[in-house]
């Protein structure tokens, strides 16, 4: 295109006026031609979409389920838009499309990035069919129009038409506007994307996205912590205006701003922008296409190795099969993001328990030190429930070297051990010098280790006997898997519920004890020590009796699940 | 290849009185960590194949190649205690010096019978029964998804039957598994590996998964990295690795308890000449010392040139089965194999694809 304007202009002032007629009809040319792939690209996401239906029947009803959610979620939030139209208090209204807008904007741009989504449209995917780049470039943006979150984007953004049609201008400014910020979240997504996908290229990058995610949010706890200290009812809409009075300004709350601004009469400010959304637009539309354009043409990067000396864990553990199976677990603990996701929830729970006690104040005194700890073993010993799944089909090894059950389940719950009894001895210690009384770690002692030996006998049963799929080793911790059934959330909300209910008796008389009288954390210690004992070796003689029969079944599940 | 026949079969008798010195010898070696391989001993073949002293003095000397065969002779004796009635029968072989083909059947290392496996409507396996001498090379051809992985699957333990049984030395791979699995080296095709491990640490963990003591691990270990050449490769992650280094490692793991018979599922795929090469020097020692091996190729020319044995698979039948030489007659086995799969398609109405669009 920059060589046909070069050629059209070359010419001298004479031909000034043809050339002029010559280079709109060759803009025109090109939009049209750019365009002409659109429908194409909107079929194949739709296809695409469709292929979803087209899975077990389980994932259909999920998808069903999922979809009247979003929907649901969507008739609210017009609802609420239409609503805001016969309210009053419209600079209320202006504060909170502004600050809402920009908020969602944002999350389209930052949520990829952090999550690294599995991308479909993914300019590589078209680079042998010979598509010119603007074809390609326009028609993966609209393409990526077809999905669930773009669409209930677009309804709202709409929706807010509604809310501004205070005269006839501005709910024309306002229809302008709704589009500029569809298509810069859209676009935003889309670059935010490609990008991920393109620099995280790497088996090591992927991996560590979603860790990067969980860091996020752990560092934006302390600003959520201090948004909600502040008092909502009274100060809550001033708060709102200034955010909105910030928010307006920047790329991604300038479009929501034109006509919520317009409302309430500051023409000018709204002029600005406006100029500001269509500069915003511009500029991802400039960077949308140079990213396919390189993309195009740069297939994929293969990372830095890093070597290891030694034999890491293996020289540690015992040379038998249960120490290498071990050994092998530990490794991948340290090594295999998907694992640290289950870890790196644990220390976050405290933050999250104590920060909502805090804020809330529900419960009076110390209490609250006693429970953090409960709570983090519990999420321990589940963490194990599906550990043959993240093998993948790599546990063909284990059925062919005829590993024996018990040395495979004992193996694998070596590293939760690792980190289980420290965690119960420091933790008790800390959540008694909160608590104040010594005597309370008896009953600690008792939940936590119920806790946790209950969860990992239950492990050993849950992991051969009914492994559901994860994401596939290599790819991102929250990469969703091909297929997801219904069979995931049943097993897990039912080795929560197990545990939970095995580790009644110790937590009841725990409570007890701190409510009623003391003498009850004895009782709880020693109903936590037997329940414990006799679920983790039953557990585990249970499961080593399943695993040496089902191993074919287990690969089976695997394979099917890869 | 130092295991091709070199000597004469005449010598066979002669041989022979050595090989009760070799115990004697044996002992005082095994210190050395490579003494003579146990197989050895075991003068089973009466044919031409290379005879197991001459094998066995040559795996004594230096070649890096040899150290597969030091690390099979690692292992420890009790296992090879099924084998001592075999090389009690054998010498009554001896004496018949002729070294033409005599037809006396050796012992089957893997019978395969009457295997049946559906999977929802489509029939993988329709009865397929093979029988695999002990100490041939036996090579599985067939078309795509003609049920070569199936079946190599069902012999190695990984998936289950509809009905028919598998038989490695005596041992039903599918009622006594256990003992079955020690028996067997299994390379899988399409199956990821704990490629979060190094090298090193994949290769102790198989080692040790197969129940060998350390010691024994890292010196197999270190034999096999250096058969197989890959130690630059041994600190890195097994995810790093290239296709066919993969395959390498893989295989390596598969040979690490030194079993009776090797199930390789396309062994060749995506590794280079040079390591096939290799790969196949370290198969036919192994198959000289009276090791089995089954693979499956795509790759008709390898399997004419190292297979003494072949069975040709269509649809989940054998079509044909029995030594390279009475399977393809008169014709290569690409021939024989493209007739029997069906012939070739005609390469007709494709006219468009020789008039190039730009």
């Amino acid at each position: 295109m920059a060589a046909q304007l070069l050629r059209v202009k070359a010419p001298d002032g004479r031909q000034a006026a043809a050339s002029a007629r010559t280079l709109g009809l060759t803009a025109a040319k090109t939009m049209r031609e750019a365009f002409a792939d659109v429908p194409r690209f909107l079929r194949l996401k739709l296809a695409l979409l469709g292929g979803a239906f087209r899975r077990s029947p389980w994932q259909v009803v999920g998808l069903v389920i999922a979809s009247l959610y979003g929907i649901g979620m969507m008739a609210l939030l017009v609802g609420g838009l239409v609503a805001a139209r016969f309210v009053p208090d419209v600079t209320s209204v202006r504060s909170i499309v502004i600050v809402v807008g920009a908020a969602v904007t944002t999350g389209f741009l930052l949520l990829p990035l952090v999550f690294g989504v599995d991308d479909t449209l993914d300019p590589r995917k078209f680079a042998l069919f010979g598509i010119p780049t603007d074809r390609l470039a326009v028609g993966l943006a609209a393409g990526s129009i077809l999905s669930v979150p773009a669409i209930v984007l677009a309804v709202c953004a709409l929706a807010t038409v509604v809310t501004w049609s205070h005269g006839f201008w501005l709910a024309v400014l306002a229809l302008i506007s709704a589009v500029l910020a569809t298509a810069t979240s859209v676009l935003a997504a889309r670059v935010a994307t490609a990008a991920a996908g393109f620099l995280l290229d790497t088996r090591r990058a992927r991996e560590l996205t979603g860790v990067v995610g969980v860091l996020l949010v752990v560092l934006i706890s302390p600003l959520v912590l201090s948004l909600s200290n502040v008092d909502w009812g009274a100060r809550g809409f001033s708060i709102m205006t200034v955010l909105a009075d910030i928010l307006r300004w920047s790329p991604m709350g300038a479009a929501w701003a034109v006509p919520a601004d317009t409302a309430v009469g500051r023409g000018g400010a709204a002029a600005l922008e406006l100029l500001i959304a269509i500069a915003m637009l511009a500029a991802l539309w400039l960077a949308w296409r140079a990213l396919v354009a390189h993309m195009l043409v740069t297939p994929s990067r293969s990372g830095e190795v890093k070597t290891y000396a030694g034999l890491g864990w293996f020289s540690v553990m015992p040379a038998t099969p249960w120490g290498a199976v071990a050994a092998r677990s530990l490794s991948y603990w340290g090594r295999d993001a998907r694992y640290w996701v289950s870890l790196v929830m644990i220390p976050v729970i405290p933050i999250i328990i104590l920060t909502a006690f805090a804020v809330v104040h529900a419960i009076p005194g110390t209490y609250p030190a006693l429970l953090p700890l409960p709570i983090m073993v519990l999420f321990l010993g589940w963490a194990a429930h599906n550990d043959v799944a993240y093998d993948g089909t790599a546990i063909w090894l284990h059925v062919v070297a005829g590993t024996t059950g018990l040395a495979d389940r004992i193996g694998r719950l070596v590293p939760l051990l690792f980190i289980g009894i420290p965690l119960i001895v420091v933790g008790t210690a800390v959540s008694v010098y909160f608590y104040g009384d010594a005597h309370v770690a008896l009953a600690l002692v008792g939940v936590t280790v119920c806790e946790l030996f209950v969860g990992l006998g239950l492990s050993s049963v849950t992991s051969t006997l009914t492994p559901y799929p994860v994401p596939k080793p290599g790819d991102s911790p929250f990469a969703q898997p091909q297929s997801v059934g219904a069979a995931a959330a049943v097993v897990q909300g039912f080795s929560l519920v197990v545990i939970i209910v095995l580790s009644a008796p110790a937590i009841v008389f725990g409570v007890l004890g701190v409510f009623v009288d003391p003498a009850w954390f004895v009782s709880s210690l020693w109903a936590g020590l037997v329940v414990g004992a006799l679920a983790l070796v039953g557990g585990v003689v249970g499961g080593a009796a399943i695993f040496n029969r089902r191993g074919p079944q287990m690969l089976d599940a695997a394979v099917k699940a890869a | 290849m130092s295991s091709l026949p070199e000597t004469p079969p005449e010598d066979g008798p002669q041989a022979n009185p050595v090989s009760p010195v070799e115990p004697a010898e044996e002992k005082p070696a095994s210190a050395a960590k490579k003494p003579a391989a146990p197989r050895a001993q075991k003068p089973r073949q009466t044919t031409a194949r290379a005879p197991r002293s001459t094998a066995a003095s040559k795996s004594g000397g230096t070649s890096s190649r040899s150290s597969s065969s030091g690390a099979t002779a690692a292992k420890p004796r009790t296992t090879r205690a099924p084998r001592a009635p075999r090389a009690k029968a054998a010498p009554k072989a001896k004496p018949t010096p002729p070294p033409e083909p005599v037809p006396e059947p050796k012992p089957t290392a893997l019978g395969i019978r009457q295997l049946y496996k559906r999977f929802g409507g489509t029939i993988a396996l329709d009865g397929v029964s093979i029988d695999v001498p002990e100490g041939s090379f036996y090579g599985i051809v067939g078309p795509n998804g003609a049920g070569k992985t199936t079946m190599l699957s069902i012999v190695s333990g990984l998936l289950r039957p509809d009905s028919g049984e598998v038989v490695v030395h005596d041992v039903d791979v599918w009622k006594q598994p256990e003992h079955a699995k020690r028996l067997i080296g299994v390379l899988p095709d399409r199956l990821r590996l704990f490629d979060r491990l190094t090298g090193a640490q994949f290769l102790f963990y198989c080692g040790t998964l197969r129940g060998l003591d350390a010691g024994t691990v890292k010196a197999r270990v270190n034999d096999l990295v250096a058969a197989f050449g890959l130690e630059a490769a041994v600190g890195r992650l097994v995810a790093d690795y290239s296709a066919g280094m993969t395959k390498k490692i893989a295989l390596a793991a598969a040979l690490i308890h030194s079993p009776r018979v090797l199930v390789l599922d396309e062994p060749f795929e995506s590794v280079d000449p040079v390591s096939a090469a290799n790969i196949t020097e370290i198969l036919q020692k192994y198959v000289a010392a009276g090791g089995t091996v089954v693979l499956s190729s795509h790759s008709m020319d390898l399997i004419q040139r190292i297979c003494d044995r072949v069975a040709i698979i269509v649809a989940g039948v054998v079509l044909d089965s029995g030594t390279a030489d009475e399977v393809r007659g008169q014709k290569t086995l690409e021939e024989r194999f493209v007739e029997l799969a069906g012939g070739r398609k005609a390469a007709e109405g494709l006219e468009w694809l020789h008039s190039f669009s730009e």
